[in-house]
C-alpha cells in the first residue's frame, strides 16, 4: 500500500493546480467577453464599409482596383502567422502551427514556382515553434496581446499596401484562428492580397433585386471613394484576423482550462480514495499490532 | 421636433450613437453642414473636427481621422479609423506630437508623404484641441 503522507502531499499540490487553472479559467471567461465585444463593433464596422461598397456598385460603376486583380505570375509570398503569446490554451497555437507549417513547406520548397517566400509570425508561441524547426521568420511581432489595436493593425497594413502596389507582394497568405461561433473555431488560411473581390457581392444582388436604387451623390466622385474604400476594406479584413485570432485564443484558454479543472477535481476524488484505503490499513495493521502485543503477553 | 441618427463607428468601437438636429463634418476639401432631411449622399472624410448638435441643444465634438460617410433617410453613417471625443485632446500632448511629427527625418518621396500627412493631422487634432 502506498505511503499515506506522500498520498496526502500529492492531492495537496493537485488542490493547488486546481485552483490555479480554475483562475486562470474566469480570467479567460472576463477576457474572452470583452474581446466579443471589440470583434462585434469591428463587425458593425465592416457591415457599414459592406453597405456603402454596395450602394457604389448599384451606380454601375465596374470595381476595378489593382487590389482586386489577380496577378498573372507570383514573385514574392509573405505567409503571415497568428498565434498567441502564451500557452496553456489547448490544441489553440497547434492547430495553427501545424497549417501554417504545411503551407510554408508548400511555398518554400524547391519544387514550388514561387521564388521568394517570407514568414512573419506574430506570438512566441509559434515563434518557438517554428525556431524548433530551425526556421528563422523575416519578421515577428510579440506585441500583439489579447486586444490587438487597430493603430497597431494599421502599421501593417500600411506595409503590405505599400509593397503590394509597388509589385514587391504578389500574394498574402494569412494563417489563423477563424472565429465562426462561440463553440467553433478553425484554424484556417486566409489570402488577403489580392482581396478577390469585396466581399459585398453576394449581398448586392440580394439588395438589387428587392430594387433598392439609392440616388447618393458622390463626393468627391464614385471612383475616388472606391479607390479609398478598397485598401479600408483590407485593412479591416487584416484586423477582424487578428480579433478573431485573440478571440479564439481565449475560448480556447477557457475550455482548456475548465477541462484541466474538471480533471484536477477527479483526481483529488481518486486520490483521496486511496488515502482513506492506505490511512484504513495503517490503522488496521497498528491495531492489529497491539491486539497481537496483548494476545502474547496474555501466552 | 425634427431629428436625425447620428451614428460614428471605427474598427475598435462605435464611439457615437445619438439622436441630433445638425452635424457638421470634415470632408476631404472642407466642412460640410448636414441638417435634417438632407438628400442621400456618400462622401470621402478629411481630418477634422466633427460637431453634434444633440437634440437637447448641447453640442459634442469629435476629433476625425479620415474615412467615409453616408447620409441616407436621415442617419448619418460616419466610419472612421479614429474618432476621439475633444475633451480627451490635450493641447500640450498634441503640441508634442506636432512637433515629433515635424521633426521625422524625410529624405524619400514616401518618407516626406508620411510626414506631411502625420503633420497634417498633428495639425488638426491641435485645431479641435485648442477650441475646447
Amino acid at each position: 500500500m502506498a505511503n499515506a503522507r506522500a498520498l496526502d502531499k500529492r492531492r495537496k499540490s493537485v488542490k493547488n493546480i486546481r485552483k490555479i487553472t480554475r483562475t486562470m479559467e474566469l480570467i479567460a471567461t472576463a477576457r474572452f467577453k470583452k474581446a466579443m465585444d471589440r470583434a462585434a463593433s469591428a463587425s458593425a464596422y465592416t457591415d457599414r464599409i459592406t453597405n456603402l461598397v454596395g450602394d457604389l456598385t448599384k451606380t454601375g460603376l465596374k470595381v476595378q482596383h489593382p487590389l482586386l486583380e489577380q496577378r498573372d505570375e507570383t514573385n514574392r509570398v509573405v505567409v503571415l502567422v497568428l498565434t498567441s503569446n502564451r500557452g496553456l490554451c489547448g490544441g489553440y497555437n497547434g492547430n495553427v502551427i501545424r497549417m501554417a507549417n504545411q503551407r510554408w513547406d508548400e511555398v518554400s520548397s524547391s519544387s514550388s514556382d514561387i521564388p521568394t517566400a517570407e514568414l512573419e509570425i506574430s506570438g512566441k508561441r509559434g515563434l518557438s515553434a517554428f525556431k524548433y524547426r530551425g526556421i528563422t521568420p523575416h519578421e515577428s511581432y510579440s506585441h500583439f496581446e489579447d486586444k490587438p489595436r487597430f493603430d497597431e493593425v494599421e502599421v501593417l497594413a500600411d506595409r503590405y499596401l505599400e509593397q503590394y502596389i509597388a509589385g514587391d507582394l504578389d500574394r498574402l497568405d494569412v494563417v489563423y484562428t477563424q472565429f465562426q461561433t462561440a463553440a467553433r473555431q478553425r484554424a484556417t488560411i486566409e489570402t488577403l492580397l489580392p482581396l478577390g473581390s469585396l466581399e459585398s457581392e453576394n449581398d448586392d444582388a440580394a439588395d438589387a433585386a428587392t430594387g433598392g436604387d439609392s440616388t447618393y451623390e458622390f463626393v468627391p466622385s464614385a471612383e475616388s471613394i472606391l479607390e479609398e474604400v478598397v485598401p479600408t476594406s483590407f485593412k479591416v479584413k487584416l484586423f477582424k484576423c487578428f480579433l478573431d485570432a485573440a478571440v479564439s485564443e481565449q475560448i480556447a484558454r477557457m475550455v482548456a482550462m475548465k477541462s484541466a479543472t474538471e480533471n484536477a477535481g477527479d483526481l483529488i476524488k481518486q486520490l483521496s480514495m486511496t488515502y482513506n484505503r492506505a490511512r484504513q490499513s495503517q490503522i488496521t495493521g497498528e491495531i492489529m499490532e497491539i491486539i497481537g502485543g496483548v494476545e502474547a503477553l496474555k501466552g | 421636433m425634427a431629428e436625425m441618427q447620428c451614428l460614428v463607428v471605427t474598427p475598435e468601437e462605435t464611439a457615437v450613437d445619438e439622436m441630433v438636429t445638425f452635424v457638421a463634418l470634415p470632408l476631404f476639401d472642407g466642412e460640410k453642414g448636414v441638417g435634417v432631411g438632407h438628400a442621400p449622399l456618400i462622401g470621402r472624410m478629411g481630418t477634422g473636427e466633427l460637431r453634434l448638435t444633440t437634440t437637447d441643444g448641447g453640442i459634442k465634438r469629435y476629433f476625425i481621422d479620415g474615412g467615409f460617410v453616408q447620409i441616407a433617410d436621415n442617419v448619418i453613417s460616419i466610419m472612421s479609423n479614429r474618432a476621439i471625443p475633444a475633451a480627451k485632446l490635450k493641447v500640450e500632448e498634441v503640441q508634442e506630437q506636432l512637433k515629433t511629427a515635424a521633426e521625422q527625418k524625410a529624405n524619400s518621396d514616401e518618407l516626406l508623404d508620411a510626414r506631411d500627412k502625420a503633420v497634417a493631422t498633428a495639425r488638426a487634432q491641435l485645431r479641435v484641441a485648442e477650441r475646447s
